[in-house]
């Protein structure tokens, strides 16, 4: 059984609907990417799943229970963890307290005391690879480690599924390598993950299968190759010199 | 607990000693002037739980203290009631105010906080100059404090001095807690707050009600203290503009910073009106802005950061784009 789905989603702005009648589910302990030019409504679903939009139809299921109007806090309590495309530091706190915050808060919050969520968020830390930088604050930080505190702060609220948003973006190829390897670290501890990129070879590497959205629809829904190679995708996001490039 | 804390909490253990002598070796007018700093410093501290560590500028904290001032009023003079109990209903009804008003307008950020909180005080005031049980702009006249006077004014100075070492302790309790760390991610990010799991409309309000009971009880002992109370001074401006300066000359979101800005602020404003009988707010506001420009962190900053050099100075200048 899928641990999270959406049936006939729509979500509109006034007259502009982002999201069009969209049908998706992801696997337990999958790797999902969700891709698609800009404007194609695919940060729009991820705030729609993350409860920062109630879904204009439709309704989310996450194991289970009807999740869709529920306010963000709740979904994050319940086990949904979210990165922001504009990374969202608390810029006045540390990075140990950033984390910290998530491990207070998070679907393990409730067990969690201040003191303990501390030694949880170094722990965390230690896993993206920012244990040297702890104590700085979070403003203090470059890019990509702006976005490995970003993932930190989800995966410290013990998350069964995470939305990564754009998690790779103005990273360099190692850079973009070493978040690779990350995710599957992240996956082998046993969580869900849904990947929104535009760096293809990130996409490639970790996605167990492709979703694509074009002006809020989904266009095609099916494993990596066979998304890779689909007319409709290579028309409305990849280009025809992306084959050319890749083969 | 960590030989640091330790150390901090024996040197503010020392210094309410210290302050716990000052009525015993000064005159009336002395302890008066203490009493009206503590007061001050009591209300920028609970503005600061709102204002500086939530980061919701309320400009409308003076209704706390207001309502606070009446409920003692009326509970003492209209229900014969002790003091005591004035005391902790002024707190708790201060406190229930901010639940209710908090709810509306703390969905509401920025300037439109500000002036909606602003409004609400205005408002509140006008209430109290209509309403048969505030007696209307005629005002409340208190039972006296059934004491020699001397020691009337020990008793308002000690009051007052628990009250303020009452809001400094739960601040400190809190900012350890779970709690103060949401009040502090509301104020850095609330959409990024709401996300990694923190009900961000229950902190805010919790905050606000905070702030509100602590200020209601400063209220309350002003209202005892004076044996008279008016709708005009109990909801000015003036009151909450003071507490805003305070928090910010000596540092918002720091935990003494309220109290050494009460004190600086104080200080300096008794200081001027001593040698400038009427050119002294001029001079005052100047010193205000001065402060703004060179320390925008607060006197607190400059203090624990031992940064006394001009380079700092011109550091802040550089950073605040000024």
């Amino acid at each position: 059984m899928a641990i999270l789905e959406g049936k006939n989603i729509i979500k509109r702005f006034a007259g502009l609907i982002a999201v069009n009648n969209v049908d998706f589910h992801i696997n337990p302990n999958e790797i999902l990417g969700l891709i698609g030019p800009n404007g194609a409504g695919k940060t729009t679903l991820v705030n729609v799943i993350a409860g920062v939009y109630a879904p204009s139809q439709g309704q989310i299921q996450f194991k289970g229970q009807t999740i869709s109007g529920e306010k963000p806090y709740r979904i994050g309590r319940l086990g949904i963890s979210r990165t922001f495309q504009v990374v969202k530091p608390f810029p006045g706190m540390t990075v140990k307290e950033n984390a910290a915050v998530g491990a207070m808060f998070g679907a393990g919050g409730k067990k969690t005391s201040a003191k303990e969520a501390i030694k949880k968020a170094e722990e965390v830390l230690a896993f993206v690879g920012l244990a040297d930088q702890i104590n700085k604050h979070a403003d203090q930080l470059n890019v990509p480690s702006r976005k490995r505190l970003e993932m930190a702060k989800a995966l410290a609220m013990e998350p069964d599924l995470v939305l990564f948003d754009e998690v790779m973006a103005g990273l360099n190829f190692s850079e973009i390598d070493q978040a690779v390897e990350l995710i599957r670290k992240i996956r082998e501890n046993g969580v869900t993950i849904l990947i929104i990129e535009h760096v293809m070879r990130a996409i490639k590497n970790v996605c167990d299968r492709i979703f694509v959205l074009h002006h809020g629809e989904k266009i095609a829904d099916g494993p990596v190759a066979e998304v890779l190679n689909d007319e409709d995708v290579i028309k409305a996001y990849l280009g025809r010199r992306y084959k050319e490039l890749t083969h | 607990m960590g030989n640091k804390a330790l150390n901090n909490f024996l040197i503010c253990g020392l210094i309410i000693l210290i302050v716990s002598f000052f009525p015993l070796v000064s005159n009336n007018f002395s302890i008066r002037f203490g009493t009206d700093i503590l007061m001050f410093a009591v209300m920028a501290s609970a503005w600061n739980i709102i204002g500086g560590y939530t980061g919701y500028a309320s400009f409308g904290n003076v209704v706390f203290f207001g309502i606070g001032a009446y409920i003692t009023a009326i509970l003492m003079e209209k229900a014969g009631l002790h003091f005591g109990i004035a005391y902790l209903a002024a707190g708790g009804a201060a406190a229930l105010f901010a639940v209710l008003i908090g709810l509306p307008v703390l969905r509401l950020r920025g300037h439109y906080f500000a002036i909606a909180t602003l409004g609400v005080a205005e408002a509140m005031k006008a209430l109290v100059q209509n309403l048969d049980i505030t007696e209307g702009n005629a005002g409340i006249y208190l039972p006296m404090l059934d004491l020699p006077v001397r020691h009337q004014y020990y008793f308002f100075f000690y009051m007052m001095l628990a009250t303020l070492v009452l809001t400094l302790l739960v601040t400190y309790l809190l900012l350890n807690a779970k709690l103060g760390y949401s009040f502090i991610a509301v104020r850095e990010d609330e959409d990024a707050a709401n996300s990694v799991g923190i009900n961000t409309t229950l902190s805010k309000t919790f905050a606000f009600a905070l702030s509100g009971f602590f200020t209601g009880l400063a209220g309350s002992i002003y209202a005892y203290q004076q044996a008279f109370i008016q709708p005009g001074p109990a909801f000015t401006v003036q009151t909450t503009v003071q507490m805003i300066v305070m928090a910010v000359f000596g540092g918002m979101g720091k935990l003494f910073g309220p109290l050494l800005g009460a004190l600086c602020i104080e200080m300096i404003s008794e200081t001027l009106s001593n040698y400038f009988l009427v050119a002294h707010t001029l001079f005052f506001g100047t010193v205000v802005i001065l402060a703004i420009v060179f320390t925008p962190k607060g006197m607190i900053d400059l203090i624990t950061q031992h940064k006394f050099g001009i380079a700092y100075l011109l550091q802040n200048i550089r950073e605040h784009r000024i």
